[in-house]
């Protein structure tokens, strides 16, 4: 099927099902075309990018295994191309300031339609 | 009531992992540093079976801070830690150049306000997610033996479930582990699930 050029592709990576499925359902309501897969862990997240590299990524930062955080950096290492926002409950400027300085931006959580919409603002900026 | 499904239990420790982390920017600014908190996982159980390995009640005193909470569902809510562990954190929050003498006067004070601050910031972030409100009582300061307290969570009959939160905190890279215990009856327990069944239901 040919993929039209407004299809993106998202990976969501949070070990909670509950957030994943928060933030596949709100962001499908508002994007209906994307092509969404998901990781429970930072390591799952960099194998899948390694295979099939997508558009966008939000990554949670509390998870078993490494963290969001340096999952995302090791991401952006080797595949700079990729959008990520950083979704977590702790926004504790060491961590604002963690995420901006890997390129990122930092969301706080809950994933409620307004923090998805800050997410989708970023997405939308940076292509 | 049966225990809770596993979606249920995510859904609440995604909520209070929200709250831990709302109490964490608070305490951050008290303190003046990087604070962690986080909850590794959440147990609902009937208070028939725990026990103080479920607390990790070993032996020694405990520091306790308790709060009632009302409103769809009514909670007494217990945050308890080693009081080795309660002063330490004390200290992280007062002047850490104070003698152990002088952090003794201030336990009680500091202790009721680091309780606030977890208790509030856990139920608030549950209130907002789960959509209720919840009014909450002055936080009380207790020191108790393990014994005492696994007396006083058997003996409520009145709450027969427990839902207990695992909870690891770090201020100034110092960890502290504690747990957070909510006394619920049998109604607010099915209020409570009814609650989480409307927050999963538009997602599932």
């Amino acid at each position: 099927m040919p993929v039209d050029s407004s299809t993106k592709t998202l990976l969501i990576v949070d070990d909670s099902k509950v957030s994943r499925m928060l933030i596949r359902t709100h962001i499908l309501s508002q994007r209906p075309e994307w092509i969404i897969s998901e990781a429970a862990c930072g390591e799952d997240a960099i194998a899948l990018v390694a295979n099939d590299l997508p558009d966008f990524c939000t990554m949670d930062i509390n998870m078993p295994g490494i963290s969001g955080t340096e999952a995302a950096e090791h991401i952006l290492a080797n595949h700079p191309s990729v959008k990520i926002v950083i979704f977590s409950a702790n926004i504790q400027e060491t961590h604002q300031e963690r995420a901006r300085s890997l390129g990122t931006i930092l969301v706080a959580k809950p994933v409620t339609e307004k923090s998805i919409a800050l997410a989708l603002d970023y997405f939308d900026n940076a292509q | 009531m049966n225990s809770l499904n596993e979606l249920q239990l995510d859904a609440l420790t995604e909520v209070f992992s929200i709250g831990a982390g709302r109490a964490a920017l608070s305490l951050s600014e008290i303190v003046g540093d990087e604070v962690r908190i986080s909850v590794p996982s959440v147990q609902v159980i009937s208070s028939n079976d725990i026990s103080s390995t479920t607390l990790s009640l070993n032996s020694g005193r405990f520091g306790a801070v308790s709060q009632n909470f009302s409103g769809p569902f009514n909670a007494e809510a217990l945050l308890l830690f080693t009081e080795e562990q309660a002063l330490k954190i004390v200290s992280d929050m007062m002047d850490s150049q104070m003698s152990l003498e002088e952090l003794a006067e201030f336990e009680h004070e500091a202790m009721c306000e680091l309780g606030n601050i977890i208790l509030n910031a856990c139920l608030s972030a549950m209130a907002d997610i789960l959509n209720f409100t919840l009014d909450s009582s002055l936080p009380n300061y207790t020191v108790a033996s393990a014994d005492d307290i696994l007396m006083r969570l058997k003996k409520n009959t009145n709450q027969p479930y427990i839902m207990i939160l695992h909870i690891d905190l770090a201020i100034e890279n110092q960890r502290t582990a504690g747990n957070l215990v909510f006394l619920l009856s049998s109604a607010s327990l099915t209020n409570l699930v009814t609650h989480i069944d409307q927050f999963l239901d538009p997602i599932s």
